[in-house]
């Protein structure tokens, strides 16, 4: 498992989901972590002190697993990182035509297209 | 595995159940190019919701839902995630506003 800052992360989960188009899965966790065991947690609520507590992401392929971990003032930007990654390469999924190019009448009714009905 | 097929009710009950039990709550994205298929995950270990999708305007989204994710467990399941959960009903009203009425005063 291997632990690395924010924007290597983002680079190796780029190279991740590109290595993994014709074959594979990528998993992405996200957890709420203080990154200290129990025993520290224990001391450090015991004398008082606030807990800081960092959001864990994880990520693998199956093989290789990478993680990072992101506080409250570097979350802004890692998450348009992360969003824009995701954008980019979640390319498979389908598009619902709204507009088709078919003329059904009576199939996508529920849907309130921006059917205009043409009466000559 | 207890599929949810509305996406709000997802997003409400994954975000409960955040709130519940921010210490052992994940939540997970899985995706297959190959099949182009997207599962999101959401559990405390004791209860799990999912939901499977293979829409492209699910992936938008989900993207919103990681924004929630981000600002709950960064900041603490306090975070106020009103903004962006009210982003779709409320787009013309709420964020910023300071900047007052968009539409131009005085034709």
């Amino acid at each position: 498992m291997v632990l690395l800052q924010p924007d290597p992360f983002l680079n190796e989960l780029t190279s991740m989901f590109e290595h993994s188009t014709e074959k594979g899965t990528v998993w992405v966790t996200l957890k709420r972590s203080s990154l200290k065991s129990k025993v520290q947690r224990n001391k450090m609520a015991a004398a008082g002190e606030p807990l800081e507590y960092r959001c864990l992401i994880r990520a693998t392929n199956g093989k290789k697993t990478i993680s990072t971990s992101v506080g409250p003032k570097d979350h802004q930007r890692f998450q348009a990182s992360y969003a824009t990654i995701l954008k980019a390469h979640m390319t498979s999924l389908k598009k619902r035509e709204r507009k088709d190019k078919k003329k059904v009448p009576g199939a996508d009714k529920k849907e309130g297209g921006s059917k205009k009905p043409k009466r000559a | 595995m207890v599929y949810i097929t509305s996406w709000d009710e997802f997003v409400e009950r994954s975000a409960q159940l955040f709130r519940a039990d921010p210490d052992s709550t994940r939540y997970v994205m899985k995706y297959r190019h190959c099949d182009g298929k997207l599962v999101l995950k959401v559990t405390d270990n004791k209860e799990c919701l999912k939901f499977k999708t293979d829409q492209a305007q699910d992936a938008k989204k989900m993207e919103k839902l990681n924004n929630i994710f981000f600002t709950l467990m960064s900041r603490g399941p306090d975070a106020d995630v009103s903004k962006l959960q009210g982003k779709n009903r409320q787009k013309h009203n709420q964020g910023k506003e300071g900047e007052g009425n968009n539409s131009f005063v005085g034709c």
